[in-house]
């Protein structure tokens, strides 16, 4: 993208909050000559400015065979760059050339296995039992050359500097659709996090890349293979996404992180790294005028990416039939309904999310986020304090930006089943499609949903957080209008939501019951097209 | 999408004139002032003596106030055979409706002011929590104040807070994290001392009404509380407020001031344990004997442990252990600080399990060759700058100063305490490093606790030979997993 002279300097400085949305914190946007976006909110109660910048790229954006890569970017960002990380730059991008040249050999060993495994020649290819003595040898090789760069490398340098400047909370995170990179200094470092920054995206050396693979396989175990449900979730997601590229977890299936190459890593980050892609997010201690010069100077030195990215054209098909799951795992029973719903700035969320909120009390936010307070909400109050038939009853609606899904989850209470509660859940949800809300508890949900957002405006990191969900699916003016949106929602809309989305061939049905459980009475009001034998 | 400003291509040609560094070294900062809060400052004390501490906004805050009752008491006071009196209590001081309020009706007037009001009880000290908008602050405080002083327990919502706790209960073996967590404090403290006390099913259910009803008149005592406050008020007002509020709260009948947690009475054996479990990645912790906050040798400690263990990436453990080796998505070391006896050191990491072996020789290597030689004076500098110029950080928000303030003097710290940590944490020199690593990290008073398979632990990981039992140097013991609802030792 070319340099536009068309503004002047003097029109840089619009304060741009929407009129109707006093409550929002007044947000500033500006966009460097490269085309990356700077959002900054002011606020001096303290001597320090939360920070971050966003990637728009996730899992969305991968494909078959490099699922995974753009979690396994976030780790690699922190590898350092040509002036950072290494003692010796020169012989740092040798080793990573001879690594690479290594690493073709070794994937054509894994070849060699795969097809073993393939033809059931040997159970698992990634067991050391099974590698061939090539393989061997060339594992050996590639180690020498690993300790050779770590004698050079300055571990982790990055992360030094900003740690000895005083940074807390340094992390990145990777959703479906955003990759963001954050932390939080003293007022006085901002320079500081200019050059660092820039010089990533400027100048980026994916050293250590194949180590890192390993991490990343060590955390996929501890955050979703070690937790009870982490496999079936995963799999019930798969079921649920059929084309739209959110079938996979953001951390990937573990045979492509073990196999994605460095060659692969370097086009994602070109396409995708690329600051017309990018958008920086400021909340403080810092004048906006130097901060956005600041920017410009550090920030406007990365190249733009005149091709710009591919869009994703994939829309998903309507569901056409009820697709169920029956599972067993270690851990209390539960049923789970999901339905696929819409992204979170379409212009039927708001009521959405007041229907979860009406139903089982979530908060009215887009993503991922919790429920805080009480257990309130309509399905609480039928299936736990009236009927006494579950533990717990929640809704929740998740959008994201190219879809969204809406949740009823309940956990049977003692001598329950889930298949009992199926029915209960879906009841509350007809009541609401068919007798709609009262004025009451809308009122209710509006007025929980803005305490809500004010809580998330008390910090600098709140306020970062918050903005950056919005950015992630849309943009500033869907942070602005969150308040309004929240508060125009109409009784026939929450109606009218709760009519349209949930048919019967868009159920996706999630039954889990406890692994080597004794098998419970069959409940006579177990659904139809549950197979028999299948519920233990 | 419309592109707002963009700035003009002049600009950048303009400030080219100001080169951009080649190292972040080069770079020069203004001097941040930074007071650390005073606790005298914040604190104040109603008409009884409560100690009150008052943070109100700035000029940025939400409209929001948050108030929070902390008070002294918790699961050390629990009856035997009662376990888990303490933590339905904590939850029904709220959820078990007031007496002028059932539960429906206050859930009902919270919604409909759109506060949120929790409250809950852990092992020493429980507290409850009100967040509400500025114009409703008095109703919403008459709601805290009936609920801490005026609490009903219905029935009908403990018999659903045993049931939810029950199914709590069930889920005991079936992560590794949960494993070693029951597992892991009688191996420290002794199976008697209150800390490693859970609670069965049989225990939950002898939990009666009247138990939480005597449970609140031991606790609704003066002496035992102390108030945080912070957001949208007037210091003034909200004083005078909290005092017509509480100041002339009296003790109930039989209400007792609540004595200090006990120490354990243990002697600790030192040594390897194992619990088997079949899943795809083990937990591996270690704890030695640590210290407490007041101790003189504190800072110097603290330092020489976030050296080793801290946060992020920067200390030992994580570059050796994650960056270098690719074990584990985290391993980090922590320092209790011991409120009301002798702190722990507890590193901890999760790894595949063939790995935990080789994971657990990295760690003790690190903590030898710390024993071994000084840090250079850059390795400490960059630990002890990350302290000094995060501090600021660390009092965040209103909230978090009258919240940190509350909870220290709730134990008897002295408030002055952070006045001097940063004089004291850049006094720390490298041999004050290795001399405390050389006293507190004894490695022959380890207890180390491993949860994951059993045989793929032991083996260890042919790419790095080293059976587990060998790792350590200390004696391995086996130990059951237990029945989840009434820990009776399962059959290994």
């Amino acid at each position: 993208m070319r340099r536009s002279l068309r503004y002047g300097w003097g029109l840089a400085a619009i304060l741009a909050a929407g009129p109707l949305a006093a409550q929002t914190p007044p947000v500033l946007e500006r966009t460097l000559s490269n085309g990356m976006k700077l959002v900054m909110v002011e606020r001096h109660d303290q001597p320090t400015i939360a920070l971050g910048w966003m990637a728009r790229v996730g899992s969305a954006n991968e494909r078959p065979g490099i699922t995974g890569l753009a979690h396994l970017f976030e780790h690699m960002m922190f590898k350092g760059t040509r002036t950072l990380g290494t003692r010796d730059a020169k012989r740092d991008a040798e080793l990573n050339r001879l690594q690479d040249g290594v690493q073709a050999k070794i994937r054509e060993e894994m070849a060699v296995l795969r097809e073993r495994q393939r033809r059931g020649e040997i159970p698992d290819m990634m067991d050391p039992r099974a590698r061939t003595p090539r393989l061997e040898a060339l594992l050996k090789e590639f180690d020498a050359l690993v300790k050779e760069q770590r004698a050079l490398v300055v571990k982790d340098e990055m992360d030094q500097i900003y740690t000895q400047a005083g940074a807390t909370g340094i992390n990145a995170s990777t959703s479906e659709d955003r990759t963001f990179y954050i932390c939080s200094l003293p007022s006085n470092k901002l320079e500081l996090w200019m050059w660092i920054e820039s010089d990533r995206l400027a100048n980026p050396v994916f050293r250590e890349f194949y180590s890192e693979r390993d991490v990343i396989l060590e955390e996929r175990r501890q955050t979703l293979e070690s937790r009870p449900t982490g496999l079936v979730d995963e799999a019930f997601n798969a079921l649920t996404w059929k084309a739209v590229p959110y079938t996979w977890e953001v951390i990937g299936w573990p045979s492509d992180i073990a196999q994605v190459t460095r060659e692969q890593a370097d086009e994602f980050f070109a396409t995708y790294y690329a600051p017309n892609n990018l958008t920086a997010v400021l909340v403080g201690d810092f004048d906006p005028d130097r901060a956005a010069a600041m920017a410009e100077r550090y920030l406007g030195r990365v190249p733009a990416n005149p091709r710009g990215v591919p869009p994703i054209v994939t829309l998903e098909p309507p569901q056409v039939a009820e697709q169920r799951m029956n599972a067993d795992a270690e851990t209390t029973p539960t049923v789970t309904l999901d339905f696929k719903t819409v992204s979170s700035v379409h212009k039927d969320a708001p009521a959405l999310m007041a229907l979860a909120g009406i139903l089982g009390g979530a908060q009215a936010f887009p993503g991922r986020f919790g429920q805080g307070g009480a257990p309130r909400g309509r399905l609480h109050k039928a299936l736990v304090l009236e009927a006494k038939a579950a533990t717990s009853a929640t809704a929740h609606f998740s959008g994201m930006r190219y879809g969204g899904t809406f949740g009823l989850r309940a956990v049977p209470g003692p001598g329950r089943t889930p298949e009992e509660l199926e029915p209960m859940v879906l009841a509350e949800l007809e009541k609401i499609a068919r007798d709609g809300v009262t004025d009451d508890e809308l009122q209710r949900y509006k007025n929980a949903a803005e305490v809500g957002f004010h809580t998330r405006m008390e910090s600098n990191t709140g306020i970062r957080e918050t903005l950056s969900q919005y950015l992630s699916a849309g943009d500033v003016a869907d942070f602005r209008a969150a308040l309004d949106r929240i508060r125009a929602v109409t009784k026939e809309d929450v109606k009218a939501a709760a009519s349209k989305y949930f048919p019967k061939a868009s159920r996706n049905v999630l039954v889990v019951h406890r692994k080597g459980a004794p098998a419970m009475p069959r409940p006579g009001s177990m659904p139809p097209s549950m197979p028999k034998g299948e519920v233990k | 999408m419309k592109i707002r400003v963009l700035i003009p291509a002049l600009l950048p040609a303009l400030l080219g004139a100001q080169a951009i560094p080649p190292r972040p070294e080069a770079l020069a900062f203004a001097p941040v002032q930074f007071r650390t809060p005073s606790a005298r400052e914040h604190q104040a004390r109603l008409k009884n003596g409560i100690p009150v501490f008052l943070a109100p906004n700035g000029k940025d805050g939400a409209p929001l106030v948050r108030i929070t009752v902390n008070w002294k008491g918790g699961g050390y006071l629990e009856p035997a055979g009662k376990e888990g009196l303490a933590t339905l209590f904590g939850s029904q001081l709220v959820l078990g409706g007031t007496a002028s309020l059932d539960p429906a009706a206050l859930q009902d007037r919270l919604e409909a002011l759109a506060a949120t009001l929790t409250s809950s009880c852990a092992p020493t000290a429980g507290s409850i929590s009100l967040t509400v908008q500025e114009k409703d602050l008095q109703a919403g405080l008459d709601l805290l104040v009936q609920c801490l002083t005026a609490p009903a327990f219905a029935q009908d919502r403990l018999e659903l807070a045993r049931r939810q706790a029950r199914q709590g209960l069930s889920r005991r073996n079936d992560m590794v994290g949960s494993i070693a967590g029951y597992l892991q404090p009688a191996l420290l403290s002794g199976p008697d001392h209150f800390s490693a006390k859970q609670p069965t099913a049989a225990s939950l259910d002898a939990v009666t009404r009247e138990d939480l009803l005597a449970f609140h008149r031991r606790l609704l005592h003066p002496a035992n509380l102390v108030v945080a406050a912070s957001g949208a008020f007037d210091r003034k007002a909200m004083l005078e407020r909290l005092d017509r509020a509480l100041g002339a709260l009296k003790p109930a009948p039989g209400a007792q001031a609540s004595p200090v947690p006990p120490a354990p009475a243990f002697q600790r054996k030192p040594g390897l344990y194992l619990a088997a479990k079949d899943a795809p990645q083990a937990m591996l912790t270690w704890t030695l004997p640590g210290l407490r906050r007041t101790d003189p040798d504190w800072h110097k400690a603290y330092v020489m442990n976030q050296l080793l263990g801290g946060p992020g990436f920067t200390s030992r453990l994580m570059k050796k252990i994650r960056s270098d080796e690719g074990l584990t998505y985290g391993v980090y070391s922590n320092m209790g600080p011991g409120p009301h006896y002798r702190g722990d050191i507890t590193g901890s990491m999760q790894t595949k399990n063939r790995s935990v072996a080789y994971a657990l020789r990295l760690a003790l290597a690190e903590m030898a060759r710390l024993k071994e030689a000084p840090p250079s004076a850059a390795e400490l500098q960059v630990i002890k700058d990350g302290l000094l110029e995060s501090f600021p950080a660390q009092w965040g928000s209103k909230q978090a100063i009258a919240g940190r303030f509350a909870e220290e003097a709730l134990v008897g710290w002295n408030g002055d305490w952070w006045q001097d940590f940063r004089e004291k944490v850049q006094a720390v020199t490298p041999a004050d490093v290795q001399a405390m690593a050389r006293k507190y990290l004894e490695l022959d008073k380890l207890v180390i606790l491993a949860v994951g398979r059993k045989a793929e632990m032991e083996a260890g990981d042919p790419d790095h030979p080293g059976a587990l039992k060998d790792a350590a140097g200390l004696p391995v013991t086996e130990l059951p997993l237990r029945d989840p609802l009434t820990l009776k030792a399962l059959d290994k």
